[in-house]
């Protein structure tokens, strides 16, 4: 009789297990993958895509800049290499200034920058990713993305609405942060929440989705915030009139679209 | 004539600001005014500069820089022919004189898939070097780069045509400019310069330079081409790759005729350009061989062929500060045939010209104020010229810059050191709509 009872308590302790496994198979339990996915997600929406995009940069005396800008991108390959072009609407001094980035991961970006007064064509060291963009609280590789062999990625906890993952500089010396840990969400797999760690293990930096849609079928961000927690400054990044999968040539990602912004693309669709 | 351009300066500017208040940006403007209405653009800018010691030769004037400045920039599309215009209006009280400035008027036409035509009036640039220019032939602007105007003006636009073709490997870009358009060169008003006939440093009215330009006809017209590529060299890096050409004539007013009168004779000039990723920077190499009128090279009144090099490697060195560094070199050909038949001129120029450059730009206060100094310095000529400037942006309509344009050298007559006494700092507040 206690055999039995011991054999039960066996059993149902296995059953108990198999149970909880095959609840997590349906989750995803490794970092990389999660973070694979969320990558694609938030960077790799379909073949192209065109947005346009503003931001408003507040400091933190409350005083603001604007940014308008068009966004056209195209994947070499999916998850890997990308080609941007950027092209300035407003403020009046920026106006059509265009950046030609051909993204490549694990190495350093080809970059370019077109400035109209002179019909110069000037080619940009690759630099440091992880410093403002054209002035906003946003750094180039919140734009574009990073790689996701930088870092290591650790998941920390997946119980509630996301999976909550860790990452880690494989090279501390090149990037600000110490860690940093990403809110991915289940279901749709966009990172919605980021927040960048110091050396004391302190938040100083955070980057979070406002409000996001299914454009084609695709996740996608129409509203984010950076804040910036030690200065007390914040950029409000809002993108409109996105489409995916439009077509576009690889030719489109050269000095000619620098020189003569392509109309066909940076105009809305009717 | 100068009332009407007052009046226009000052309709330019009520227009800008009725445009400006239009311009505000609510939580609903993103831009979503039909195509077919006309945005306005540009800016208005009050300049002043100074020399920092008095020049002889120019006495009474001190300023180097005194305007008011309005700019106004538009563009449309009409079909899909594409027109921009911008036209400058100032008032300069260096000159005494108000001054209207065409920079571009010029339609964007598409000639099919391959092929764009650009006509009319434009600023046209390529080439590898930074402020250094060797098969860039296009028009500059000396007196603006030394007077402290906006690096803009540096170029000057030129009416012309460009036809570029794209190509699956190679592009070509062919520009015709059918009236000879030479450079804002330093005459002698704005700045004095110094004479190898005088034997000194001159200025205006006297010495104002006046030389003969070539015959506006369709012979006298320039060309220049360029065939250009790119491909993946190693690792992926992308090398840019180019082929230039020119005919036409020097820039600059080097030559003299038989009654001492300068003018510009006739050039052609073939080089070429690579530019890609090294190390963490960008690096580039630019040839051009420079070949005049003078095949001999004994004509002291004409320009010697010439051979210029260039290397360049700019990095960002720590975040958001870029150091750039340029090793050019001029050689004069046929040196010996100048040196036997120019009389042993003291003022004649070395065979080989070296100059370095070095620039250093630091971006701070989240891209808000820019400190930047780009310095010239020839071992040869023993000169230099220091390009310090500081620009800071008030918000998206203001903003302020600073500098100075400082020059010496060793000697009177060598290029940079010809100009000690122009030596200046300058101001210019601007507000853009």
């Amino acid at each position: 009789m206690h055999k039995i009872k011991r054999l039960g308590c066996w059993i149902y302790t296995g059953l108990l297990f198999l149970t909880v496994i095959s609840a997590q198979a349906e989750e995803m339990m490794d970092a990389n993958e999660i973070v694979a996915k969320a990558n694609l997600t938030a960077y790799y929406a379909g073949e192209d895509g065109r947005t346009e995009a503003r931001m408003l940069i507040k400091d933190a005396q409350g005083r603001e800049q604007k940014r308008q800008f068009t966004i056209l991108r195209k994947d070499r390959e999916e998850g890997g290499e990308q080609d941007f072009l950027v092209v300035f609407s407003r403020p009046a001094d920026v106006r059509n200034t265009v950046f030609l980035v051909a993204k490549k991961p694990g190495s350093d970006d080809d970059r370019w920058l077109y400035l109209p007064g002179l019909d110069l064509v000037k080619r940009i060291s690759a630099g440091d990713k992880r410093t403002s963009f054209v002035g906003a609280h946003y750094f180039y590789e919140d734009v574009s993305g990073r790689g996701v062999e930088e870092d290591t990625h650790q998941l920390l906890d997946s119980d509630g609405q996301y999976y909550v993952v860790e990452n880690t500089p494989l090279d501390p010396s090149s990037v600000e942060f110490s860690r940093y840990n990403a809110w991915i969400n289940k279901v749709t797999f966009l990172p919605e929440k980021i927040e960048y760690y110091d050396e004391g293990g302190e938040v100083y930096r955070r980057v979070e989705v406002l409000a996001s849609t299914k454009i084609q079928g695709y996740t996608t961000v129409t509203k984010s915030r950076v804040s910036d927690l030690r200065s007390g400054g914040e950029t409000l990044l809002e993108f409109r009139h996105q489409a995916y999968d439009l077509g576009m040539e690889q030719s489109l990602f050269t000095e000619r679209s620098l020189r003569k912004p392509p109309r066909e693309w940076l105009r809305r669709a009717k | 004539m100068q009332h009407n351009v007052v009046f226009h300066l000052l309709a330019l500017m009520a227009l800008s600001s009725t445009v400006s208040a239009a311009d505000d940006w609510g939580d609903d403007s993103w831009g979503d005014e039909p195509e077919s209405s006309i945005e306005l653009h540009g800016f208005i800018e009050a300049g002043m500069g100074g020399r920092i010691q008095t020049d002889p030769q120019l006495e009474d004037d001190d300023l180097t820089l005194a305007e008011l400045r309005g700019r106004l920039e538009s563009e449309r599309y009409v079909g899909d022919i594409r027109l921009s215009a911008k036209l400058d209006l100032y008032a300069d009280g260096v000159d005494d004189a108000l001054q209207v400035n065409l920079r571009e008027a010029l339609a964007d036409i598409s000639l099919g898939q391959n092929a764009d035509l650009r006509i009319g009036q434009q600023v046209l640039t390529w080439g590898t070097g930074d402020l250094l220019f060797l098969n860039d032939l296009f028009a500059k602007d000396w007196q603006s780069f030394f007077s402290g105007r906006d690096d803009e003006y540096l170029k000057a636009p030129s009416a012309s045509l460009k036809l570029s073709y794209y190509g699956e490997r190679a592009n070509l870009d062919v520009v015709w400019t059918p009236v000879f358009t030479h450079d804002r060169f330093i005459e002698g008003e704005r700045f004095s310069y110094f004479s190898p006939l005088v034997g000194q440093q001159v200025a205006a009215p006297q010495y104002k330079l006046e030389p003969e330009s070539p015959d506006e006809n369709l012979k006298n017209g320039e060309f220049a081409a360029r065939f250009y590529g790119s491909y993946d060299l190693w690792s992926g890096h992308n090398t840019e790759w180019a082929i230039y050409a020119y005919k036409g004539f020097w820039k600059q007013p080097n030559a003299l005729n038989r009654y001492g009168r300068a003018y510009f004779s006739p050039m052609r000039s073939l080089g070429a350009s690579l530019r890609t990723n090294i190390a963490d920077g960008i690096g580039y190499t630019e040839l051009a061989w420079y070949e005049g009128e003078d095949d001999s090279g004994s004509d002291p009144f004409l320009p010697n062929d010439q051979l210029r090099f260039l290397l360049g490697y700019e990095q960002e060195v720590a975040p958001k500060l870029t150091l750039g560094l340029q090793y050019y070199r001029e050689q004069l050909m046929d040196y010996s045939e100048l040196a036997a038949n120019d009389g042993d001129s003291p003022f004649r120029p070395d065979e080989t010209r070296e100059l370095w450059t070095v620039r250093m730009t630091y971006s701070l206060l989240q891209d808000n104020l820019v400190l930047s100094w780009f310095s010239f310095y020839s071992p040869t000529d023993q000169d230099y010229y220091h390009r310090p400037s500081m620009k800071y942006r008030f918000d998206d309509e203001w903003s302020l810059t600073v500098g100075g344009n400082i020059f010496g050298g060793e000697q009177v007559h060598t290029f940079f050191g010809q100009f000690e006494e122009a030596s200046n700092l300058y101001a210019r507040l601007r507000w853009s709509y």
